[in-house]
């Protein structure tokens, strides 16, 4: 205990001489809301110190999932350790950003932080998981700016997969993001054209889970700023046309050197809760158009050694090194604390319970029969929001790992969502019917 | 009476009649103390200075006891003449031990089981023969009595699904509901035996054993039915589903690794049987069985094999395996492979016959299949995912050459 209070005041000052040798003028205190959205109060760099011992406090009331209808101060709790000086400097004003819990004005942790949650679900997952690692591929489209500024679907990227083209505007502002996000501390293992016409792919090598979250909180935010500064739109929207690929986020597990028996309960488990943790993983209304039975979008509960299309695959290892467990299924408007916490929760339940997970699948799930699926205990992922949001309800592990406070906000953000998505008229609604009724 | 077959604790040592009358006595307090058949056989071993085994008719195990100095084999099931019934001692074909007998367990006509004594010393005299047929006796009456219990009764039924005793699958489930067994659709047996076990700690092994094949199988699906036979153990894992067979054929396979993790110094061997419907789980009882030969056979032991990875190994182990059985064996190993030919026109059965002809020369198969040999790579990789094979195994090598010879001489 001693030696952690040590450990913290040592990152500190640590924080803070960086502050004064780097001359930083603002530190931009950054938390998420329930839904993932990033929120940040700018302090002065002086102030810094102030914020360490707790003295920063927001209107939590004002935060979607927090404590809406009341005012109520909470606690803004920086964590040292995700302290960065942003690679840009505007207004010859040096800027930093570090992230935050969120704590009660009693000091107590607030149940609706994400990043307190992914915690407390690493900290109870210790029992059965000891060196869970996650690593990431974040796939998203660069589209051009309209002349007034908004954003648009088009490109003049014709490429596809891996492709190369070196006067490609899309793969400069790609490097461009490379760069600020190692400038960063955020080690991109690879990066690269994908399917869909303007589509991009940043692989991040593998960390901790806690700082791959925040890690994913960072590069959405790097990838929007960069793409801007090309006059480009960057989107992780799942699914922006329907007849180009979804864009995903593939999640990897290293599970440490366990036993191979305890790697398929681990599968197991992600098959198990995978309808349970959709909603979170796959969050808007948008992202069941993702999830549909094209572009290798996992449509089943199934895995795979090779199998692009199935849930879980888990790929031929490089050497001694043992396999990693490939997630498929979420993509980047989940809220990345909320997304690890249920995957790390399924992983360990399945550990937990020592659940199996059949046979491992070979070929496209997309062929695969009624009979088949129900023989082989295979399950369907939900096809809407709504449907998820019902599969979530009834999986008690994964409200679990939430917490009783975000399973109801996220909850009922969600449902609202559905519903005013549910009362729009469509273009496509026009279109078919205007003429024909 | 000859002073070597007599033991210092011995209880009794007059006349003939007054040495079984006590000993009757002795065995009736012994059975009213509830021991039950490890007490009666325990009492006997110490009377006759000897190792003493009882099965029951389907050789399970129902005590073991005196193996201090002397050992007992798992069973005596192939130890006992072809032709043994009636009520004598019959002598065991044990070639060292000539002084071995099996004395049968008898309630009115019915066999119940065989009681089996191993001297340490020399033959087993007259009167010691005597003190067996009374113990033999007593452990038929509490065979008797427990085949009248719950336990019996649920036993009973296993027993008769194992004999093939029924016919109508309503049959079977109304006498199961009947003995209160709540049965699944379909089961997959394991069949699982300690390798080399030091017959001293056999029962002890077994019992741990035993825990650890529960723990590794325990299942969502039901309870888990075991089933005692000959030293060994078969498991009847319920599996409503193809993905619970699945399960418990994976759970079946990790059973080394949770004996090992649990410390126990015991070598397993077992075999798994394919998925089968309630009715014929006996099916599923005689694949798991010959699996766990052919894994003891042909790859060591220390492992517990499914039958449905054995490849050829089944059809070379059964005999009187017939043609259709063959064909069979290779439409069930080639299919795959020709199903993806047919729907991505590739050519993985024509590359993986020519591999075999030119004897694994993968230049030359190349050469005649007028491709880059990285391509003859890459089509043996995806033969051996398609196919579930590992080309590189000498077993799977010579399942692929079987079948493809069945299907050659098929035309």
């Amino acid at each position: 205990m001693l030696t952690t209070v040590k450990d913290a005041a040592a990152a500190r000052r640590a924080v803070l001489a960086t502050v004064k040798e780097r001359k930083v003028r603002w530190v931009r205190l950054a938390f998420v809301d329930v839904l993932g959205i990033q929120k940040s109060v700018s302090i002065p760099a002086n102030e810094l110190e102030d914020a360490f011992n707790g003295k920063v406090t927001f209107d939590g009331g004002s935060i979607d999932g927090f404590v809406r209808g009341e005012e109520i101060d909470m606690v803004l709790r920086p964590d040292p350790a995700t302290f960065v000086v942003l690679p840009w400097v505007e207004h010859d004003q040096v800027e930093a950003r570090i992230l935050c819990d969120i704590a009660m004005p009693d000091g107590t942790p607030f149940e609706g932080c994400s990043r307190t949650t992914l915690k407390r679900v690493l900290e109870d997952a210790g029992d059965v998981l000891q060196a869970v690692q996650a690593a990431l591929e974040i796939e998203f489209y660069l589209y051009e700016l309209a002349p007034d500024g908004t954003p648009t679907t088009r490109t003049t990227d014709a490429g596809s997969y891996f492709d190369f083209s070196a006067n490609d505007r899309g793969q400069e502002a790609r490097l461009d993001m490379s760069g600020a996000l190692e400038a960063m501390g955020i080690p991109i293992s690879s990066a690269h054209h994908e399917h869909g016409a303007g589509q991009h792919e940043l692989d991040l090598a593998a960390s901790g889970v806690l700082t791959m979250a925040d890690r994913l909180l960072t590069v959405r935010g790097v990838v929007r700023r960069i793409a801007q500064r090309h006059g480009l739109h960057a989107t992780f929207m799942p699914k922006p046309l329907e007849e180009s690929a979804g864009s995903g986020l593939h999640i990897y597990f290293a599970l440490g050197d366990i036993d191979e028996a305890v790697r398929l309960h681990a599968i197991a488990g992600l098959l198990e809760h995978a309808p349970g943790f959709t909603a979170i993983c796959n969050p808007t209304v948008n992202s069941y158009k993702r999830l549909v039975a094209a572009w290798d979008a996992p449509v089943y509960t199934v895995w795979s050694h090779r199998s692009a299309n199935a849930l879980v695959r888990v790929p031929q290892a490089f050497g001694d090194e043992p396999p990693l467990l490939e997630v498929r299924s979420p993509d980047a408007s989940s809220n990345p604390y909320l997304a690890m916490a249920v995957l790390v929760e399924a992983l360990a339940d399945g550990i937990r319970t020592r659940s199996l997970p059949g046979d491992p699948f070979t070929g496209s799930t997309y062929e695969l029969g009624d009979r088949y699926r129900a023989e082989h205990g295979i399950r369907q992922l939900p096809k809407s929001l709504r449907q998820a949001i019902a599969a979530l309800d009834e999986d008690v592990v994964i409200r679990g790992a939430l917490g009783d406070h975000i399973y109801h906000a996220f909850r009922d953000a969600k449902l609202a969502e559905y519903e005013r998505y549910r009362k729009a008229v469509h273009p496509w609604e026009r279109e078919a019917y205007l003429r024909t009724f | 009476m000859h002073e070597e077959n007599v033991a210092p604790a011995r209880p009794l040592r007059r006349d003939r009649s007054e040495t079984l009358l006590a000993y009757a006595e002795a065995l009736a307090r012994v059975a009213a103390s509830g021991g039950g058949a490890q007490a009666l056989a325990a009492h006997l071993a110490a009377a006759i200075d000897a190792a003493v085994l009882v099965e029951d008719a389907q050789w399970r195990h129902l005590a073991v006891a005196g193996t201090g100095e002397r050992a007992t084999p798992p069973s005596v099931r192939d130890l006992l003449p072809k032709d043994a019934d009636g009520d004598e001692a019959v002598p065991l074909a044990t070639p060292a031990d000539s002084h071995a007998r099996a004395f049968p367990i008898r309630a009115g006509e019915a066999r119940l089981g065989w009681i089996s004594v191993f001297p340490t010393g020399s033959r087993i005299l007259e009167d010691r023969a005597g003190l067996i047929r009374l113990t033999a006796a007593q452990i038929a009456v509490e065979l008797s009595r427990d085949a009248g219990g719950g336990r019996g009764r649920r036993r009973g039924f296993w027993d008769r699904l194992l004999a093939r005793a029924y016919e109508d699958p309503l049959e079977a489930k109304e006498d199961a509901q009947a003995r209160g067994i709540a049965l699944a659709p379909g089961y997959v047996a394991v069949a699982v035996e300690g390798d080399g076990l030091d017959e001293t700690v056999a029962a002890q092994k077994n019992a741990e054993i035993r825990r650890v094949c529960l723990d590794t199988l325990g299942t969502r699906t039901g309870d888990v039915v075991v089933v005692e036979r000959g030293g060994g153990f078969f498991f009847l894992v319920p599996a409503p589903l193809e993905v619970d067979a699945a399960n418990a054929r994976t759970a079946a396979t990790l059973i080394p690794r949770g004996v090992q993790r649990s410390g126990l110094d015991v070598k397993i061997v077992g075999g798994v049987g394919r998925h089968a419907e309630m009715l014929h789980v006996a099916q599923s009882v005689d694949e798991a069985r010959e699996a766990m030969i052919i894994a003891r056979r042909m790859f060591g032991g220390g492992r517990v094999m499914p039958y449905d990875d054995l490849g050829v190994y089944p059809l070379l182990h059964r005999t009187g395996a017939t043609r259709e059985d063959w064909r069979a064996f290779a439409t069930r190993v080639l299919d795959p492979l020709r199903a993806y030919d047919e729907k991505h026109q590739t050519e993985l059965v024509r590359t993986l016959k020519l591999f075999f002809d030119v004897g694994q020369n993968i230049k030359e198969a190349a050469a005649l299949l007028n491709v880059h040999r990285h391509t003859v790579f890459y089509r043996l990789r995806q033969i051996g995912e398609i196919g579930r094979l590992d080309l590189d195994s000498p077993h799977d090598q010579l399942t692929v050459r079987a079948a493809l010879a069945v299907d050659a001489l098929d035309g």
